[in-house]
């Protein structure tokens, strides 16, 4: 099955054997944008989570097919320079360790930003996991935004 | 931003291992091994041509620090650079640290920086870093003292990599003097900066990895993507100890089906070397090959056993154990079930207790525990028979991986080149190599580059776990409320033991670290561990064995105040001499407004104790308590690591070391039936959200004025675990008059989407 999707501002044909494929693994496994990360597989963790027309939604459980047509965002295209509000807050504040749930973190603190919260009342919104516990450090970054 | 996509090995390549050591025009590389480092010396010479870090100036101005040890979130790397500019005396900023290879150094170093763990990486180098930084400075400017002939050190002065003849005024640059000084042979004393004028040490700086980790483009393990590379799926017998009984037939989406051995010296437990345990179904991306994974029907034969594994009988086990268990005998077969003495006398101290005037007798059970890392094991190998291997991995092991390849490939240590990834967390799972043993199986048997990844819920069912523990603590107080002994009993599965380490009559120093050379003043102790028979892998999870005897060793303290009836400050003051120690308590308890009280409606518990050589003291607020849940309103940690380098750095691990605290104590376990993991991901094993965060304030005790080489520098990485899950008992103690002696608090808790 041939599929074209937009990422990013960018059309990406794909070929999947499989429509229900997850946006999740068309992103990392067949266009190559490995910043969207997989953590549970069943929408728990958020780790996925990437903008389609401005909503975070859970790549590993929305098929591909479902992402056709549709403006998706994911860590990459949320700027060119990390010169997202976010992206300089996070920066500012210091907040990843690891950081392998701040691709999934950022994008549902940029689609809270995109829906008109503001502040303190953005991290209501961001319920990723993140092992190493840099909560504390998020709620301090969101504050400026 | 473009396609992030990068093929490591390109990227990589241009730093192979063997061109960088040699010595490059234009380029001062100043050779140095970590940690065994006791002298400078040429490159080849000091090591056959392998060291795990190494320091270059270029003649473009560029300084990298190459180091051999593992990023996973704590800082290290920035941590060794900012250690190294102070005494170089350039900008933090100019230092860029380059992964660096694994080593096979001879004598190979005890703790190497190359294995990431005990939270050792910058207390380990911090003395050989600064000397680092001093020697390359000095060579330089040895360099700039040939160049204007004036062999007067005193007439030149250093500013962030300028180094002036203040006679004439002549500034040279480290870039400008580094052909130089690449021909002179390093000095041999260098004056490091002196304690008054550090600049850096001490300082937050912010860290170098950080911006690579809100643009998507760090590269972790699981994002490498290497030409034509496959991508295999790992799917283990479901019970511990069961073997494959026939390789199934490929399924349709698949390219193959790799059955999978353990390897020796990666498996734990059951898991025996040669039993094949696992297939790896090998396809094209990693959706389909997941499909095709799940539909695949294996067969696996359980050995008899297989019925003992269930958490009841290991807690009952436990239990007998704690009754009465056979003594080591030196020279003896001392199977699992054995009793080691770890410190002190039974016979005195029991007879002390059983005189006192009031007894505390209690028994503590924790569960096993995953790691749970965000980013799920997984490696990459490309593998040209005869010729090379090359893997990527998020490994804190470099130097086991390195032989481990060897040892499966038959190839040469220079034949196989390791990549050290970004780790998405790592926790002391990725210490181990059993992931990396099956990526070399795969790509061995496909002959095509393959990465290999585990989905999660076989990164839950199959990890070497945190391991399960029953303390039976008796301590007892006499009419003045001294303690007249205290008679402490670990029972837990051994995880040096399970690695083929024959215990010595102190048993497994993992199970028994911090119930030991503890310094209250018990009257007379005695420290006990069993070695529990259970086989089911067991590891090393952030702070090992202190995050079990810490609980139970802080709860019996707790306890005894209670039934002295003193403050559990105060008692606990009372009770110890060591002045850092006491710095430490009165810290955390100055902090957190101890004798004010907490407000209307919440309560607080304290506790303190030690690991890696830290000091750690917490104070945990709750409110809230149900049967199904509790608020941590507020949590003050205290530490004392002797010195710190970026105490940004020290606050945000401690941060996270609370959370990870809490995420075991409240809602943490593993469970067994008939060999079988029971919690399979992350809705099974709750784990905090942001909402459940607490405000936690984090000091650190001042670093010394003068700081002195001789004195043992602590750990932070894994410091603020121990001491959690106590404080919050202690805590829900006073909140609810009710003691937990069992974690998790909230067992089979879940999380929602």
């Amino acid at each position: 099955m041939n599929l074209t999707l937009n990422v990013n501002g960018q059309n990406y044909p794909v070929t999947v054997s499989d429509g229900g494929m997850p946006l999740l693994w068309v992103l990392r496994d067949l266009i190559g944008l490995t910043g969207t990360k997989y953590g549970c597989g069943i929408e728990v963790c958020k780790a996925c989570t990437v903008l389609m027309d401005g909503q975070p939604e859970k790549s590993c459980v929305v098929d591909v097919t479902s992402a056709v047509g549709k403006k998706i965002v994911t860590i990459e295209g949320l700027s060119s320079n990390r010169s997202h509000p976010a992206q300089k807050a996070w920066i500012d504040n210091q907040v990843p360790q690891c950081g392998y749930c701040q691709s999934g973190v950022l994008m549902s603190v940029a689609g809270a930003m995109q829906a008109g919260h503001h502040g303190t009342e953005i991290m209501s919104e961001v319920q990723n996991l993140c092992v190493c516990g840099t909560y504390q450090r998020m709620k301090d970054a969101v504050k400026t935004l | 931003m473009t396609n992030p996509t990068i093929f490591p090995s390109e990227k990589t390549n241009a730093l192979g291992r063997r061109g960088f050591l040699t010595s490059a025009t234009g380029v001062f590389t100043l050779t140095f091994v970590l940690p065994e480092f006791s002298r400078f010396t040429d490159a080849d010479a000091a090591s056959g041509g392998q060291v795990n870090a190494w320091l270059r100036i270029g003649s473009d101005e560029s300084i990298s620090l190459t180091i051999g040890s593992s990023e996973m979130g704590q800082g290290s790397f920035s941590g060794l650079a900012q250690v190294l500019a102070e005494d170089l005396m350039v900008d933090y900023t100019r230092v860029k640290t380059v992964q660096g290879p694994p080593s096979l150094v001879a004598p190979v170093p005890v703790g190497s920086s190359i294995n990431t763990v005990g939270s050792g990486v910058v207390r380990n180098n911090f003395w050989k870093m600064r000397d680092a930084g001093a020697t390359a400075r000095e060579t330089l400017v040895k360099a700039a003292m040939n160049q204007v002939n004036d062999q007067t050190r005193a007439n030149f002065t250093v500013s962030n990599g300028v180094v002036t003849h203040t006679p004439t005024n002549t500034a040279l640059t480290y870039g400008t003097l580094a052909n130089a000084a690449a021909l002179l042979p390093p000095v041999a004393i260098a004056t490091l900066v002196p304690d008054g004028q550090l600049r850096l040490i001490g300082k937050t700086l912010p860290r170098t990895d950080i911006p690579l980790k809100v643009d998507g483009s760090a590269l972790y393990g699981l994002d490498v993507r290497v030409p034509g590379m496959l991508y295999a799926v790992i799917k283990h017998c479901p019970s511990f100890g069961g073997t494959l009984t026939t390789t199934p037939n490929k399924p349709s989406g698949a390219i193959a089906v790799v059955p999978t051995k353990v390897i020796a010296g990666t498996g734990r437990g059951t898991e025996v070397t040669g039993n094949v345990n696992a297939v790896a179904v090998v396809g094209t991306n990693t959706w389909d090959t997941l499909q095709a994974a799940k539909s695949l029907n294996v067969s696996w034969t359980l050995p008899s056993t297989t019925s003992n594994l269930n958490s009841a009988k290991f807690l009952s086990d436990a239990q007998a154990l704690a009754v009465s268990a056979p003594a080591y005998i030196a020279g003896g077969a001392n199977p699992p079930g054995t009793l080691y003495t770890v410190e002190g006398s039974a016979a005195p101290t029991n007879a002390a207790i059983s005189g006192s005037a009031k007894i505390v007798d209690a028994t503590y059970t924790l569960p096993y525990v995953a790691h749970a890392c965000m980013e799920v094991l997984n490696c990459t190998v490309s593998f040209v028979p005869g010729v090379s291997c090359e893997i990527w991995a998020p490994t804190q092991s470099g130097k086991s991986v390195l032989q481990l390849a060897m040892a499966i490939t038959g190839l040469a240590a220079n034949q196989i080149t390791l990549h050290t990834m970004y780790l998405g967390g790592g926790l002391g799972r990725k210490a181990e190599t059993d992931f990396v043993s099956q990526a070399i199986q795969v790509a061995m048997a496909v002959g095509k580059p393959v990465k290999l990844m585990w989905p999660r819920e076989e990164d839950f069912t199959r990890d070497q776990y945190r391991p399960m523990a029953l303390v039976h603590g008796s301590a007892g107080l006499d009419a003045s409320s001294n303690i007249t002994g205290f008679a402490y009993r670990n029972i837990s599965p051994s995880i040096l033991g399970q690695r083929g380490v024959v215990l010595g009559p102190a048993g497994d120093s993992q199970g028994s670290e911090a119930s030991n050379k503890l310094p209250y003043n018990f009257g007379s102790r005695v420290i006990e561990w069993v070695s529990h028979p259970s086989p089911i892998p067991v590891g090393f999870w952030r702070s090992v064995g202190a995050s079990i005897n810490t609980f139970a060793v802080e709860s019996l303290i707790d306890e005894l105040a209670a039934a002295a009836g003193q403050d559990s400050y105060m008692f606990r003051r009372s009770k110890l001499t060591d002045p850092r120690w006491i710095k430490v308590l009165d810290k955390v308890a100055d902090m957190a407004g101890w004798s004010a009280g907490p407000p209307a409606g919440r309560a607080r518990g304290i506790a303190i104790g030690t690991a890696f050589n830290s000091i750690v003291a917490e104070i945990v607020e709750v409110s809230n308590a149900t049967t199904t849940g509790l608020t941590v309103n507020r949590v003050w940690v205290a530490i004392d690591p002797y010195l710190n380098v970026n105490p940004g750095q020290v606050e945000a691990q401690m941060q996270g070391g609370v959370v990870h605290g809490m995420n075991a104590a409240l809602y943490g376990q593993q469970t067994f039936v008939n060999g079988a993991a029971q919690a399979k991901n992350f809705n099974r094993s709750r784990m905090i959200r942001q909402s459940e965060m607490p405000q936690v304030a984090v000091a650190i005790i001042p670093n010394p004025t003068v700081m002195d080489r001789a004195a043992v520098i602590g750990g932070v990485g894994e410091l603020g675990v121990p001491t959690f899950a106590p404080a919050l008992a202690n805590a829900y103690f006073k909140l609810t008059g009710k003691r937990q002696r069992s974690l998790p608090f909230f067992p089979g808790a879940t999380m929602g989407g």
